[in-house]
């Protein structure tokens, strides 16, 4: 286990009665960005959390760098920049004491004056005080005090949030950069095309257990395709009537399709009431996601 | 750690002057006014001696008697809501703040956090110590050629000075119980009772012979505000004892605080167990 930048084996946490996170077995490999999708209560949060030991697992290991996150928690945190979910800061601190404050409590700040290139980047202001910041430029505030030791690893919790659009560009410009630069990136998002745009693999929690790992496009391209399909005659009303398809729209001899299993068959199907055309839709990560947790949806992608 | 350090004295600055000055208010009036009422003084003596009074720990028949009642008996009492305050601030309101979490995630050992941030608190209650004795002493010093009395400026503030070991023992407990409860309200709750217990119980114990046996249990049985104690300075090994509870308190803050899942605010006790049904899910 000393390959990847994170890695998670059997990984519990419960609450008293209340489950967390439950047998999270989790790879994330080294120089990778890897988004946590998930929706709220599912898990995300409390999986990072472990990972940078503000929660004890109830079971399980988890591993930074091949080091246990409690045990050598102080060299494995050493290598982590973290930005939380819900950033709370010293009210009163201007924010470049802040920044100062904070690189020089790192044992291996790599460039102790990076944050000012961040902040100028993110167009933060450090000249005033936290408490008087707008929510999405304490948002920047935590941005930069996630990437200013240059980690090798960021766990962004959520990085986005708060931030107007083209702020939320610079800061996946950030993140790209960062992994360009050598950096895993290991981050949680909702905001599923900034995840489409910058993850090399995802992982699916729901409910506390990990349900999918899959590359990007491996995602898009297997598990959800949705095609329009033009037939000679109007196919019969009951066509295409099976598990894992969906009919979504219906337009005289056109039927368009969202097909998640079965595709051979759906095609002969197809076949036998004379196609004409076929059209392939794109179908967006965010789709992919609603139909994984949509209504009465309780598939695996695994 | 030093940086760390720092940062924390840093964040006390102001509580250590407003603290300090405030509590210099204390002595001025009570001692600054004394020449203007000592006649009188006299005259009240007798009433209060009454028990109750006693139990108070207030005895006015002499002016080190007044100055034990009403400066070294009191500013104690008022350092002590502060050491609660701070110290239940210092890791319970900084967890539920969520400032707490920007801070562990650091590459710092739990135990230096805790060590840090008790070493701060411990350094800001014996400057605002510091400053109130300071406050006394120079009040003292104008009034000194207007009331009859032994009690040396010197004497005052070391009088003050040694409560500090009484406070720095409640604000270790205040800081062990915000590592140990869910919540700062909770933390706060319980070491305020603590404080109003001890001294209500220690003075009690000190007036109740039937209550002589539990009399240890109250710290501020180890610390003597009496007109005695003034000119004669606190019994060492009650200033040791209450140094010893400071420190296992520590400790006892850095074991709870070691095992802390940060955020969840929860009981040690209420650690999640999984489910038998679900172990192998």
């Amino acid at each position: 286990m000393t390959d990847h930048a994170v890695e998670t084996h059997g990984l519990s946490v419960y609450y008293g009665r209340h489950r967390g996170i439950l047998n999270v077995d989790l790879r994330v490999e080294q120089g990778e960005v890897f988004g946590f999708l998930g929706p709220n209560g599912a898990g995300k949060t409390t999986t990072q959390r472990v990972l940078v030991d503000i929660i004890r697992p109830t079971a399980g290991e988890a591993r930074i760098f091949g080091l246990d996150c409690q045990k050598d928690g102080v060299t494995a945190r050493d290598r982590v920049g973290y930005l939380p979910g819900e950033l709370a800061m010293y009210e009163s601190m201007r924010v470049r004491r802040f920044f100062r404050m904070y690189a020089s409590l790192r044992k291996s700040n790599r460039d102790s004056e990076h944050w000012q290139a961040l902040s100028d980047r993110l167009e933060l202001d450090t000249s005033r005080r936290i408490g008087q910041l707008s929510r999405g430029n304490k948002q920047k505030v935590g941005v930069v005090t996630a990437f200013m030791s240059k980690p090798d690893l960021l766990i962004l919790d959520e990085p986005t949030t708060g931030l107007d659009p083209l702020v939320q560009q610079t800061v996946m410009d950030l993140v790209r950069e960062a992994n360009q630069a050598g950096a895993t990136v290991f981050f949680s998002s909702h905001i599923l095309p900034e995840v489409q745009a910058v993850c090399d693999r995802v992982g699916i929690i729901r409910e506390g257990q990990l349900v999918a790992t899959e590359r990007v496009e491996d995602l898009m391209t297997q598990h959800l395709k949705r095609v329009r399909l033009s037939f000679a005659a109007e196919p019969p009303t009951d066509a295409f009537r099976r598990d894992g398809v969906e009919i979504t729209a219906r337009d005289g001899q056109s039927l368009t399709l969202e097909i998640r299993q079965d595709l051979d068959q759906v095609m002969a199907e197809a076949a036998s009431y004379g196609i004409t055309d076929i059209e392939t839709i794109h179908v967006s990560l965010e789709e992919i996601f609603l139909a994984y947790y949509g209504k009465g949806n309780g598939g695996s992608l695994v | 750690m030093f940086r760390l350090l720092l940062q924390e004295l840093r964040f006390r600055r102001g509580a250590i002057i407003g603290w300090g000055l405030g509590l210099c208010f204390f002595p001025v009036v009570y001692v600054g006014l004394y020449p203007s009422f000592a006649d009188q003084m006299e005259n009240f003596y007798k009433i209060l001696d009454l028990p109750i009074y006693k139990a108070l720990g207030i005895s006015m028949a002499s002016f080190e008697g007044y100055m034990a009642s009403t400066v070294t008996n009191l500013v104690p009492v008022i350092m002590a809501i502060y050491a609660v305050i701070n110290g239940t601030g210092t890791l319970a309101g900084e967890e539920d703040s969520g400032r707490l979490e920007t801070i562990v995630t650091l590459p710092i050992p739990r135990w230096q956090i805790v060590a840090v941030k008790a070493i701060a608190l411990g350094m800001a209650l014996v400057l605002i110590v510091s400053i109130a004795a300071a406050g006394a002493a120079l009040t003292l010093l104008t009034i000194l050629d207007q009331v009859e009395t032994n009690v040396t400026v010197v004497d005052v503030f070391l009088a003050l000075l040694s409560a500090w070991p009484l406070v720095m023992a409640f604000g270790m407990i205040s800081l062990f119980l915000g590592a140990f409860s869910p919540s700062r309200r909770i933390a706060g709750t319980v070491a305020t009772v603590v404080v109003i217990a001890s001294y209500l119980g220690s003075n009690l114990t000190g007036m109740i012979d039937s209550l002589k046996s539990i009399e240890n249990l109250f710290l501020f049985h180890f610390y003597e505000a009496t007109a005695e104690s003034l000119v004669q300075g606190q019994k060492l090994g009650n200033m040791l004892i209450l140094l010893g509870v400071a420190l296992a308190a520590l400790g006892l803050a850095v074991l709870f605080f070691q095992r802390r899942n940060i955020t969840v605010g929860v009981w040690p006790w209420q650690r999640g167990r999984i489910p038998e049904g679900e172990r192998s899910a």
